[in-house]
């Protein structure tokens, strides 16, 4: 062994605690529910649709380390951009404190509101090229649904929480959240408003735990 | 009054509670339908509205009632339906007391039922059929009861002209008693006279007919032919085989340089007069010999929490015996959202009468009238609403100089 590297291996193993690598994670899958109908713009008295085609958003799931934690030194910014009269992305988990710009993609106005009691708010109505991009800071957890005051069938929901411990499952209902601190935690599942599951984990070194719901 | 206002009390207490918000999506989810991957999708939804008017009798407009105070209650139902990229249809159901408030037994209307054609597969071209409203104008975009700011329609789509459809005028002089311009209207007359007037423009005026319209980048174009003109009355409205002969031709050109402004002019010409109206024009002439022909201007803009909407219409009425009847109508209205939930509109609307001759002298052949009207309304949720609406109206107003009413309307809309 080469003497001059030893400072260098006693520094790694005293970081080691602190290294992602010694992280734990979760890895695992949710049984998510079926997927809704894909809704109808309604067009009755205006040409708006994009040759009748909407984007649809399979059923996902979105699972966290509940718990408090530090909001982070830097404010997250994170975006929901409306393109072809829908919200994308329809499902967007953020810690408290981020702020989340609504870039709009399409060439009509859109009119984002919300009444959640987690924040209400009416952003009106603004060019696709309006700068600043409209925006709010999402500083309450709790669910916030928001809908567009001109086309009816708009709808996404933001899912405010105080971890930033958390993932989106895929479309087949798998997830992996990775880089979680030591200790025992509640893991939540959350799939819509009426269901949430969860499951009690001890977390510890680089462990990987498999937990699927249900 | 003590039942709706019972009904009132229940449904706000019930509808702003926060588990209403999840009961109406998951109605909504319920009452949407989808069938062949996506391709076929179809959706039922719906207004319940609760209405409700304190006014000074006669009643103004296009209100049917004796009374001071009216009930009018509302249930309405749309289907909206796609049929692969190329197809859309629709249709609203209503069950009330009549197409305008008035204190009628409820009945039940299809009032709209369309199928819309897009052969290109855009915008760029689509064709409609069926019974939908027209295309002149701008407010028909709104006139439903959640996104009109106010409860009662603009002057042009409200306000009665002295014309009768069921009858032509027989003298300048008749038709001055019927404008109320001349003293003299006789008891049997009046007693009817109301019912036989009709604005410019009835509410939506769904009328049957067929329509091609397309959007042309910065550009729209939207043209209808209807078996009724745009003063026809409701009840004409499915009566096709009257006016079979006698379609109306509307169209409108609209330019949107971007997102925040919309302005359009519009045009229209159709037989205004019932078919019984025929036996009473002047011998040799043919009930389609006197036109209801419109012109009209409309402008819309909106930005952040403010919208403005303005509409003029110029028309001339084609009246046996007297020759052209013109009259100017319009209004300027103004809608602004002081909170999520909390927002206010004001409308003023005029009409005034051009002149005809009556032994020789020209005489206005109505009662100039002015609208002021003030709307606050505050959302309780995404499905719930009140408006209140106070008008102050000068002008033809049943011998006074002012009159004034009190609207209110409880949305639900799921």
């Amino acid at each position: 062994m080469n003497l001059r590297s030893l400072p260098f291996m006693a520094l790694a193993a005293a970081l080691l605690p602190f290294c992602p690598l010694r992280a734990a994670s979760i890895e695992g899958s949710v049984v998510l529910p079926k997927a809704r109908a894909t809704p109808v713009v309604n067009q009755r008295y205006e040409i708006v649709a994009k040759a009748g085609v909407l984007s649809t958003n399979p059923p996902v799931a979105i699972v966290y380390l509940e718990g408090s934690f530090p909001r982070p030194a830097k404010q997250p910014v994170v975006q929901i951009v409306q393109k072809e009269l829908a919200f994308s992305p329809s499902l967007l988990p953020v810690q408290v404190g981020t702020k989340v710009e609504f870039p709009n993609f399409d060439d009509t106005f859109h009119n984002i509101f919300s009444f959640s009691p987690a924040k209400r708010f009416d952003l009106g109505r603004y060019r696709p090229d309006e700068k600043p991009v409209p925006s709010q800071v999402f500083d309450e957890a709790g669910l916030v649904t928001l809908r567009c005051d001109i086309h009816e069938h708009m709808r996404a929901l933001i899912f405010v929480l105080n971890t930033p411990h958390f993932v989106i499952t895929d479309a087949a209902g798998v997830f992996r959240l990775s880089g979680l601190p030591d200790g025992r935690y509640t893991l939540k599942a959350w799939i819509n408003s009426k269901t949430t599951m969860e499951r009690v984990v001890e977390l510890k070194g680089a462990a990987t735990l498999r937990v699927d719901f249900p | 009054m003590k039942t709706p206002r019972l009904i009132a009390s229940l449904l706000l207490g019930a509808l702003t509670a926060g588990a209403a918000e999840e009961f109406f999506d998951r109605l909504e989810e319920a009452l949407t339908f989808s069938a062949a991957e996506t391709r076929i999708r179809a959706r039922l939804s719906g207004t319940l509205d609760l209405e409700g008017y304190v006014l000074q009798p006669p009643a103004p407009g296009v209100i049917d009632t004796k009374a001071q105070r009216l009930f009018s209650p509302r249930l309405t139902l749309f289907l909206d339906a796609q049929l692969g990229p190329r197809i859309y249809a629709f249709a609203q159901l209503r069950g009330d007391r009549g197409f305008d408030p008035e204190a009628e037994k409820a009945r039940v209307r299809l009032d709209e039922y369309a199928l819309r054609f897009a052969p290109l597969g855009g915008r760029s071209l689509n064709f409609q059929l069926g019974k939908f409203a027209t295309v002149v104008g701008n407010w028909v975009t709104r006139h439903g009861a959640w996104t009109d700011p106010f409860v009662i329609a603009p002057l042009p789509y409200d306000n009665l002209t002295p014309l009768w459809d069921t009858q032509a005028v027989p003298a300048s002089a008749t038709l001055l008693r019927w404008a109320h311009v001349r003293p003299g209207l006789s008891a049997a007359a009046a007693a009817v006279e109301k019912d036989r007037r009709f604005p410019i423009v009835w509410g939506p005026s769904y009328a049957i007919g067929a329509a091609a319209s397309g959007d042309l980048g910065r550009f729209r174009y939207a043209v209808e032919a209807k078996l009724g003109s745009l003063a026809s009355r409701p009840d004409a409205w499915s009566h096709a085989r009257e006016q079979i002969d006698h379609p109306t031709a509307s169209v409108r050109l609209g330019y949107r340089p971007n997102p925040m402004w919309d302005v359009g002019v519009s045009a229209s010409d159709g037989v205004y007069l019932r078919e019984f109206a025929g036996f009473t024009v002047p011998a040799g002439f043919r009930r389609a010999d006197y036109r209801q022909r419109v012109i009209a201007q409309d402008v819309t803009f909106a930005w952040r929490h403010v919208q403005l909407w303005a509409e003029l219409y110029a028309v001339r009425f084609e009246i046996p015996r007297i020759g052209d009847g013109d009259t100017l109508a319009g209004y300027v209205e103004a809608k602004y959202k002081f909170t999520p939930q909390f927002s206010g509109a004001v409308r003023w609307g005029r009409q005034i009468y051009g002149h005809i001759r009556e032994s020789g002298a020209p005489v206005r052949w109505g009662n100039d009238v002015s609208r002021l009207d003030l709307a606050p309304a505050f959302r309780f949720s995404p499905h719930l609403q009140l408006k209140l609406q106070y008008s102050l109206q000068r002008g033809d107003s049943g011998g006074r100089d002012h009159s004034r009413i009190l609207a209110t309307q409880l949305t639900v809309r799921f």
